[in-house]
């Protein structure tokens, strides 16, 4: 009983890295562009399908993965900002919501044009280690390693970098940060690029275990958003608590109870935020000014 | 290079300029002696703030010049005036709340580019104002107001401006505050700072300045120095009564 306790809590740490991940990505974008993203997902899933035509032409993965890396920079990271966020942001946030929402479904129905309705398997790491009747699989282990280096390397570049700090500047007053001299169109840009590797590695950590399927996004998409909410919306340090509070819970209820309920668990959770905490795990109560 | 102490830090020559049609300035001109605290005082909507934002590059100007030591500035963008010498602390907060103090600071030279030069003028600012150092690792928005506001001049004073604009510093700020924030502007043009303030509180302004320039309809109505505002009965009635009186309509 307490191998399988151990392992179903890594593997779960492991899917709740990788939700941490995309909500991290998400909750930049929200903060440094009144972006919410709700094709964020699907995000995930374009560059997994670019990995995988990339190395059907023979390129190893890590190659294939550099290859997705560019592409998604300049796909869903500069041509969705140029081309979708600033023609729409200035009418108001929630048109950009629901824009982003129909994003979505464009995607999901290319992807399903381009590739069929099948679920592509996807390289990974196989084998693991034996510590007495405890396994734990070489796949989760890297997804761990892999998101915390990202997350903290992440952690490092925006707080102790020049830049870092100017994007956050930007995020929390563009007007202040414009009047320090700082770009604040090209910190929103860079912010958008961030995103574009978060959602690529994502893709590479998932699609081991999920496989390259066209509507993977939906439950990545859902977790990722539930994921910042629970965080505390806003908050990058919350988006990684949430990612991986939601993926040990998910993955528990997954073992414990039902399958078919596994993708309920994020909406439950949160569900349950909302109601008794709605600030989210680090957020903080907002003063509502009548 | 010498710079002629004699010759004003900033002058404006005849500047027009507003929002979208509407005219704001209709040729102001006035300028600011070097070292010297000059304060701007007017009714509202005499173009106070608005002349900053011209000064500051972020105002479309249909005429004047704008003359910093010398060189016309119209039309620089904020970071090329933070480079020339000019920073600009607007009313109200200004602050980046989740970020730390100490880089708060830090921004506060971000247009120059140079991080390493940036350390030891960061640890300058905080020998100035030992509040700040208490707080320097703690997020800007556990500070006071007041303590904001302070952030906000040593954040301004990274950049080594020869001219600081300050709007309106001693709003929703308790007196004692205000006090210590006037006392440290003038501890700043002793040390060289030129500083252009516009302020409400225009009596407690003008006592702490060397000059003053009275705008109204965008236009200077008067320039001497603060205290013969001070000790002009027409002023004083028009603008420095201890009562704000918004029913008396202001007389040309």
């Amino acid at each position: 009983m307490m191998s399988l306790f151990v392992q179903v809590l890594i593997s779960g740490l492991a899917i709740g890295a990788i939700y941490a991940l995309i909500a991290t990505g998400f909750s930049l974008l929200s903060q440094g562009s009144q972006t919410v993203n709700f094709a964020q997902g699907d995000f995930v899933v374009v560059p997994a399908f670019v990995m995988l035509a990339a190395n059907s032409y023979g390129l190893p993965i890590w190659a294939s993965f550099i290859v997705a890396l560019v592409v998604a920079a300049l796909v869903l990271g500069v041509l969705f900002k140029r081309l979708m966020v600033d023609p729409i942001l200035p009418h108001g946030a929630m048109q950009l919501s629901i824009a982003t929402m129909a994003l979505s479904i464009v995607l999901q129905n290319g992807m399903l044009n381009a590739g069929g309705a099948q679920a592509f398997p996807f390289p990974g790491i196989n084998g693991g280690l034996h510590f007495g009747n405890i396994f734990i699989d070489w796949q989760s282990v890297s997804i761990l390693l892999a998101a915390v280096v990202a997350v903290t390397a992440l952690n490092l570049f925006m707080g102790r970098t020049r830049i870092g700090r100017a994007i956050q500047a930007s995020a929390q007053g563009p007007q202040v940060a414009r009047l320090l001299g700082i770009n604040v169109a090209r910190m929103v840009l860079i912010t958008f690029v961030l995103n574009a590797a978060l959602v690529t590695l994502a893709a590479l950590l998932v699609s081991p275990i999920y496989l390259v399927k066209f509507d993977n996004g939906i439950g990545i998409g859902l977790a990722a958003f539930s994921a910042a909410i629970i965080g505390g919306f806003n908050q990058v340090r919350g988006a990684v608590v949430g990612g991986l509070l939601l993926g040990v819970v998910q993955n528990f209820a997954a073992t414990f109870g039902p399958t078919q309920y596994r993708d309920a668990v994020p909406m439950l959770l949160l569900i349950i935020f909302i109601l008794f905490r709605p600030q989210g795990l680090l957020g903080r109560a907002e003063e509502r000014r009548v | 290079m010498a710079t002629d102490t004699n010759s004003p830090v900033l002058m404006m020559e005849g500047v027009v300029g507003g929002y979208g049609r509407m005219t704001i300035l209709n040729g102001l001109s006035f300028s600011v002696a070097r070292a010297t605290i000059t304060t701007i005082i007017g009714p509202n909507g005499a173009g106070k703030s608005t002349a900053f934002k011209a000064i500051f590059g972020l105002l479309n100007l249909s005429a004047g010049r704008i003359i910093l030591e010398g060189k016309d500035v119209r039309g620089f963008s904020p970071a090329a005036l933070i480079g020339e010498g000019v920073c600009y602390v607007p009313q109200g907060r200004n602050i980046f709340p989740e970020l730390s103090v100490h880089d708060n600071l830090e921004l506060g030279g971000v247009a120059l580019g140079t991080t390493k030069a940036m350390r030891s003028r960061v640890e300058e600012a905080l020998d100035r104002f030992p509040i700040l150092r208490q707080k320097a690792r703690a997020q800007a928005s556990t500070l006071s107001g007041g303590q904001q506001k302070l952030l906000e001049i040593a954040r301004g004073l990274i950049a080594r401006p020869k001219l600081m604009l300050i709007d309106e510093p001693s709003i929703g700020l308790s007196p004692l505050m205000v006090k210590d924030v006037f006392a440290t502007l003038q501890r700043l043009r002793d040390q060289g700072v030129s500083i252009l303030m516009v302020e409400q509180n225009a009596r407690s302004a003008l006592e702490i300045s060397d000059n003053g320039i009275v705008l109204e309809t965008g236009r200077t109505r008067l320039v001497g120095t603060a205290q013969s505002i001070l000790n002009d009965p027409r002023i004083a009635k028009l603008f420095l009564g201890a009562e704000v009186d918004l029913e008396t309509p202001a007389s040309p």
